[in-house]
C-alpha cells in the first residue's frame, strides 16, 4: 500500500509527472512492458494465460489549480483544475510549481466580514500567499502555468486514513498492489494510470483507444455521504462497508454482465461489498466505453470528503478491494 | 533568544483560552533563560516576570490563548458536533485537521467535514455550512473522546520566505514571543522603571487574564501587546501593512499622554509606526485593563498580522523585531 506517498506527492490534473515517476519505480521490475503515451498515461502489460485484453485503469491526477497571474501586491491569482469546492480551500497550505514554493490561501479575516460569511468564495477571491509584498518578489520564482496544489498532509491512525488527493491515488495504490502481488492473471493485462480524469476522463480516453481492450475495469474512490445530516436513504456509499459496485453513474450505465461477475466473486469469497446508491459523477468507464467500446465496470473504494484538501478512507475498505480485485483478475469472465 | 525559532514552537503548542498550560509552561522555561528576576504563576495560570527597576511601574501584557473548539454532542460513529470560542469562519476551518485533547491527555484528531459536493443540492452549493451544520469526523482514539475535550488547529508553522512566518496562534503568540524578546533587550538597558512582563490567559473567550493581575500590581501604565488585520483594506480606515512597523492604536481606551511620548520616542530611535484608530471597543485585554484597578493608563501596540484565526496567519518578521526594539526603549525609559 502506497497510499501515504502517493497522495503526498503533487501532481494536479496535466501535472502528474512526480506521480508516474513514483509509479515507474515501484512496477518496473514487475512488467512485462511499460511505456509513456503522448499524453502521459503510463501503461504497464502483463501477460495472462488468455489472449484477450482486459484494461484496469486508476487515474493518477488529482484536483487543484493552476496561476493564472501574479498581482501587484505580491498575491497570486489561480484557475481552478478540476471541481474543486472553493469552500474548502481557504487557509490552506499550497505547494506551487516544480520548485515546490509553499504558499497560504489567505481570506478576509471573519472579523471584517458582514453578511457575507455563509457566501462561497469566487474564485477571484482565492489569492495565494507566498510571503511578498510586491510582484517583483514573486517573478523569477512563480510563473504563469505554474501548478498549485494542496500540501502533503497525510496521516494513517490505525484503521483510518487522512490525506488529500485520495481520488484517485487510492486507485493507484492498489493497483500498484494488483501489479506486486504477482497474480496468475486471466487475461493479457494492460495497467493504465492515467491523466486528466479530473479534466474531462482525457488519458483513459486515449489509451483504451490505443488498447481497445475487451473488458475494463476502472479503480476509484468514490463520494459516501455517510454524514450525521444525511439520511441513511440518500447516502451513495458507507465506510467500512467494503469496494462499492458501480450499476451506472453519470454519462455511463456500467456493463451488466461485469456489473453482475463481480457481485458473484465478491459473495463466494465472502468480500463485503456494496451498490452505489447515488448516480452522481462520472468516471473513466464512460471515456473507455466511449472510445473502445470495451464493456467497463468501475469499483471505488468508499471515501469521504473528496475534491477538498483532506480526505478519509477506512483502511479496511482498501484491503476488501484489494481482494475482489486480486480474485477478478485471476478469473474469466462469466 | 532566536526570536523565529521561539515563536515556531509557540505557535506549535496548544493552549485554547482556558487550557493555555502547556504555553505558559514553555514561556516559563525561555524567561529563566533570559531573566534571573522573579518569576511567578498567579491561581489563574498567568505569568507574572517582574524586572527591577527605580521608577515607574509598567506591565506589558500579551495573551497566551488561542482560538479553540469544544465537543459538544456526540452523533453516531466517529461524527461529533462542536462549539467554538474566539471567532472562527466556517469557511476556513473546512476540511482542516482539528487536534483535540482528551481528559486522560490523549492526542485525538479530528476533520472538519461537510458533505461531498457532489452529493449537495444546487441550493445547498451556493452556500457554506454554518458552524452548526459542520461537524467532526474524529479518525483517531474516537473512544477516548468526550463531550467537553478541547481542540484547535493542527497547521504547522513554516517560514512563507525569508520575511514572513505563518502557522497557527500567532494571534497572539507573536506577542508572546515579542515580549520575551523585549525581556532580553532590557538586559543591555539600566532601566528607569519596575517591569512586569504578563502573560495572561483567556483573552479569545473574553474573561481576560488580566483584569485580576492589575489589582495586585497597580501599575502606572498598561501596555498590551496584541495583533491587528495587516494588509487589508477596511473602508473609512488607514490601511495597516506588514513590514511597516508596530501599529499604534488611538481611540479612548488610550493615553494620549503615554500615546504622544511613545510615539515620538519611536522617531527619535527611528522606529517606523502605523497609527491605527480604534472606536469605543479594541476587542483586545485593553478595554478591561482600562477600568480596572482604579483605572489604568494603558497603550495597546499591535502587530500587523494577515488572515487573523485562520489555521495560517502570517506575520512580518521585521514588525516583530521592531516592535520589541521600540517597547523595550520605552520601559528603559521609564516609559517617557
Amino acid at each position: 500500500m502506497y497510499l501515504k506517498e502517493l497522495t503526498d506527492i503533487s501532481g494536479v490534473s496535466g501535472y502528474e509527472k512526480k506521480v508516474r515517476e513514483f509509479i515507474m519505480e515501484k512496477i518496473k521490475e514487475k512488467v512485462e512492458n511499460i511505456k509513456e503515451d503522448n499524453l502521459g498515461n503510463l501503461i504497464a502489460f502483463k501477460k495472462g494465460r488468455e489472449r484477450k485484453k482486459l484494461m484496469i485503469s486508476a487515474h493518477m491526477d488529482e484536483v487543484g489549480f493552476m496561476v493564472s497571474n501574479i498581482e501587484e501586491d505580491g498575491k497570486i491569482s489561480v484557475i481552478p483544475l478540476g471541481s474543486v469546492d472553493l469552500r474548502a480551500v481557504i487557509g490552506k497550505k499550497v505547494i506551487i510549481g516544480e520548485r515546490e514554493i509553499p504558499g497560504i490561501i489567505g481570506y478576509k479575516a471573519i472579523h471584517l466580514q458582514r453578511d457575507d460569511t455563509l457566501t462561497p468564495p469566487s474564485i477571484n477571491d482565492i489569492k495565494i500567499d507566498i510571503g511578498a509584498q510586491k510582484k517583483s518578489e514573486v517573478e523569477g520564482r512563480i510563473k504563469i502555468g505554474d501548478f498549485v496544489a494542496f500540501a502533503p498532509n497525510s496521516m494513517i491512525h490505525k484503521e483510518w486514513f487522512s490525506g488529500k488527493g485520495l481520488d484517485d491515488r487510492g486507485g493507484c495504490s492498489l493497483l500498484i498492489d494488483l501489479i506486486n502481488k504477482d497474480l496468475n492473471l486471466a487475461y493479457d493485462t494492460y495497467f493504465v494510470f492515467s491523466v486528466q480524469e479530473e479534466l474531462g476522463l482525457k488519458g483513459a480516453r486515449i489509451s483504451a483507444e490505443r488498447i481497445m481492450p475487451d473488458f475494463a475495469y476502472v479503480i476509484e474512490t468514490t463520494t459516501s455521504g455517510d454524514n450525521p445530516e444525511f439520511s441513511q436513504d440518500r447516502r451513495s456509499t458507507e465506510l467500512g462497508k467494503g469496494p462499492v459496485i458501480t450499476p451506472a453513474h453519470s454519462g455511463y450505465v456500467n456493463d451488466e454482465r461485469l456489473f453482475n461477475f463481480a457481485i458473484k466473486v465478491a459473495r463466494e469469497n465472502n468480500i463485503p461489498f456494496q451498490i452505489k446508491r447515488r448516480t452522481v459523477g462520472g468516471t473513466d468507464a464512460r471515456a473507455i466505453a466511449l472510445s473502445s467500446g470495451a464493456p467497463s465496470l468501475v469499483i471505488s473504494i468508499p471515501s469521504r470528503y473528496i475534491h477538498t484538501p483532506l480526505c478519509v478512507m477506512n483502511l479496511s475498505d482498501y484491503e476488501n478491494t484489494l481482494r475482489l480485485f486480486s480474485i477478478l483478475l485471476e478469473k474469466e469472465v462469466e | 533568544m532566536d526570536l523565529v525559532d521561539v515563536l515556531m514552537k509557540l505557535s506549535n503548542l496548544d493552549g485554547p483560552s482556558g487550557y493555555e498550560e502547556e504555553v505558559i509552561d514553555y514561556i516559563k522555561k525561555e524567561a529563566q533563560k533570559i531573566s534571573k528576576t522573579d518569576i511567578e504563576i498567579d491561581k489563574l495560570g498567568n505569568l507574572i516576570v517582574r524586572k527591577e527597576g527605580r521608577g515607574k511601574k509598567i506591565a506589558i501584557f500579551a495573551h497566551v490563548d488561542e482560538i479553540g473548539f469544544i465537543i459538544t454532542k456526540k452523533e453516531f460513529g466517529n461524527f461529533f458536533r462542536f462549539s467554538t470560542f474566539g471567532g472562527i469562519d466556517p469557511k476556513a476551518i473546512i476540511s482542516q485537521r482539528l487536534r483535540f485533547h482528551t481528559r486522560d491527555k490523549d492526542i485525538a484528531y479530528g476533520i472538519v467535514g461537510m458533505l461531498e459536493p457532489h452529493l449537495q443540492t444546487d441550493e445547498s452549493r451556493r452556500k457554506v455550512p454554518s458552524l452548526n451544520e459542520l461537524f467532526i469526523d474524529m479518525v483517531e482514539n474516537v473512544d477516548k473522546v468526550n463531550i467537553g475535550d478541547i481542540g484547535n488547529f493542527s497547521s504547522e508553522p513554516f517560514l512563507l520566505s525569508e520575511k514572513y512566518l505563518t502557522g497557527k496562534a500567532l494571534d497572539n503568540r507573536a506577542g508572546c514571543a515579542v515580549l520575551l524578546y523585549i525581556m532580553e533587550i532590557l538586559n543591555e538597558f539600566v532601566q528607569r522603571s519596575e517591569s512586569f512582563f504578563v502573560f495572561n490567559i483567556r483573552e479569545e473567550d473574553g474573561i481576560s487574564g488580566a483584569r485580576g493581575i492589575c489589582y495586585r500590581i497597580k501599575p502606572d501604565l498598561a501596555i498590551i501587546l496584541d495583533v491587528t488585520h495587516g494588509d487589508i483594506s477596511r473602508p473609512s480606515y488607514p490601511r495597516i501593512e506588514t513590514g511597516k512597523g508596530p501599529v499604534l492604536d488611538i481611540g479612548p481606551m488610550i493615553s494620549y499622554e503615554y500615546f504622544e511620548r511613545i510615539k515620538n520616542l519611536a522617531e527619535k530611535i527611528s522606529v517606523n509606526y502605523q497609527i491605527e484608530p480604534t472606536g469605543g471597543v479594541s476587542n483586545t485585554d485593553t478595554d478591561i485593563i482600562q477600568i480596572s484597578a482604579g483605572g489604568i493608563p494603558t497603550l495597546l501596540i499591535s502587530i500587523p498580522l494577515r488572515y487573523m484565526h485562520t489555521p495560517y496567519e502570517i506575520v512580518n518578521i521585521k514588525d516583530l523585531e521592531e516592535t520589541a526594539r521600540l517597547l523595550a526603549h520605552f520601559i528603559a525609559r521609564g516609559g517617557e
